[in-house]
């Protein structure tokens, strides 16, 4: 008698707080929630060609398969005595006032950019050995940087942030 | 006390205790149907009318995730992903480019809500591993703040809390809680420069920080019934609220 007593007593206020429980879940609630990502990709490696004939160098660079759309210059260095002239039969090479010159259309992964002809002037008739003429080609490039409405645009003075730098012999 | 043993120990007390009990567990649940009754007695046009919870995420104006109480009783689910349509196949993300990210809220239910949403931002490795050192302000998911409040108590660098200061009405979208996504480009200045000698020659490799990391977008919306909302909230959410003519505000 005294156990059913206390089992009647213990239901009793299981019920009670059972109610109390009901109460306190009763609000409707939900959830839904979703997320995405995206990779990015950078760097660049290009490398650049010269072919050489009738006293002209005949300039075009190459960016490989893996490599970030890029915008190249051009710019040729040789001795004071000689002059040199640039043409190019696309119309893709535009002179800057800084000497170099700049291909207009964008450089992307795996393509390669039209001649840019470099004519050595001036040269000597009785000149036999065109190693002597020491014509050097510079090619910079910079990775295509773009507005917020997505045109792109070349920086050639971004400067890049090293993070770390680690030395080897 | 021990008179009270001797009365507690009669089983008059002990049935009188089990009815009261038994009584109070029917009252409080008359009394939450009652409440229900009164509620909805006001929008009653002769039909049955459910108490349907559902919400529904969207970006650009598509449904990506959903879950929505239905009629016989079981949740009606859906997990999106986001960025799937961010960019055209082949193509890369332009860092500085903005790119269209309008996410909203969309009561897909039939009774109307207060509704929160929690945004993450981080950047995961290659491998998929949540990087802790890269900062998540290089993500711009720009927040319009239009109707949106952010719960700067609730917000860190990676998550930003934002409550929608309006009632949302059943089958009513909210107004974007952000439009637009893009990504700094001083991601495409952090280099890591590595110089080696050989054969009298030096070598400068260059490595770009960033390159192959992938940038994440998370949405969490949370929606809670109308009726005692700041009540709901505080229980479902843990925040207290107040509201006024519809209108929320944090406290």
């Amino acid at each position: 008698m005294k156990h059913k007593n206390l089992i009647l007593t213990a239901l009793a206020a299981a019920m009670v707080l059972t109610g109390a429980m009901g109460s306190a879940y009763s609000y409707f609630t939900t959830n839904a929630e979703a997320a995405g990502a995206a990779t990015i990709s950078l760097g660049s490696r290009t490398e650049v060609q010269e072919e050489f004939s009738n006293w002209t160098k005949h300039v075009t660079v190459t960016s490989t398969e893996d490599s970030e759309p890029v915008y190249v210059r051009v710019k040729a260095f040789c001795g004071s005595e000689y002059s040199l002239v640039y043409s190019d039969s696309e119309g893709n090479w535009t002179p800057g006032s800084d000497g170099y010159y700049y291909y207009t259309p964008i450089v992307n992964a795996g393509e390669t950019t039209t001649n840019l002809d470099v004519r050595i002037e001036n040269v000597p008739a009785d000149v036999k050995d065109a190693e002597s003429f020491n014509v050097v080609v510079i090619y910079e490039t910079t990775p295509v940087q773009y507005r917020e409405d997505g045109t792109p645009y070349a920086d050639w003075s971004v400067k890049l942030t090293t993070g770390t730098t680690e030395g080897g012999e | 006390m021990k008179g009270w043993k001797k009365v507690l120990s009669k089983p008059s007390v002990t049935a009188g205790a089990f009815v009261m009990a038994a009584g109070l567990l029917l009252f409080s649940g008359v009394g939450g149907a009652r409440a229900a009754l009164n509620y909805y007695s006001e929008t009653y046009s002769g039909r049955v009318q459910l108490q349907d919870i559902g919400v529904t995420l969207t970006e650009n104006g598509e449904n990506v995730s959903w879950r929505n109480y239905t009629e016989d009783g079981s949740w009606d689910q859906n997990t999106g992903t986001l960025l799937t349509n961010l960019l055209a196949e082949g193509e890369s993300v332009n860092p500085g480019q903005k790119y269209d990210e309008v996410l909203a809220v969309k009561n897909t239910g039939t009774i109307n809500q207060y509704v929160r949403v929690s945004v993450y931002k981080y950047w995961l490795d290659a491998d998929g591993n949540k990087m802790q050192n890269v900062s998540p302000d290089l993500i711009d998911l720009h927040l319009t703040e239009n109707g949106w409040i952010v719960d700067e108590n609730s917000s860190t660098p990676e998550r930003t809390v934002l409550y929608y200061s309006k009632l949302l009405n059943s089958g009513e979208t909210s107004k974007a809680f952000a439009d637009t996504l893009s990504i700094d480009p001083q991601v495409a200045t952090k280099v890591t420069q590595t110089t080696a000698t050989e054969n009298g020659y030096t070598t400068i490799t260059t490595t770009y920080d960033y390159d192959g990391l992938q940038f994440c977008v998370e949405a969490s919306v949370d929606a809670v019934q109308e009726h005692n909302a700041e009540d709901a909230i505080l229980s479902a959410w843990g925040r207290k609220v107040s509201i006024s003519n519809g209108s929320l505000s944090l406290n």
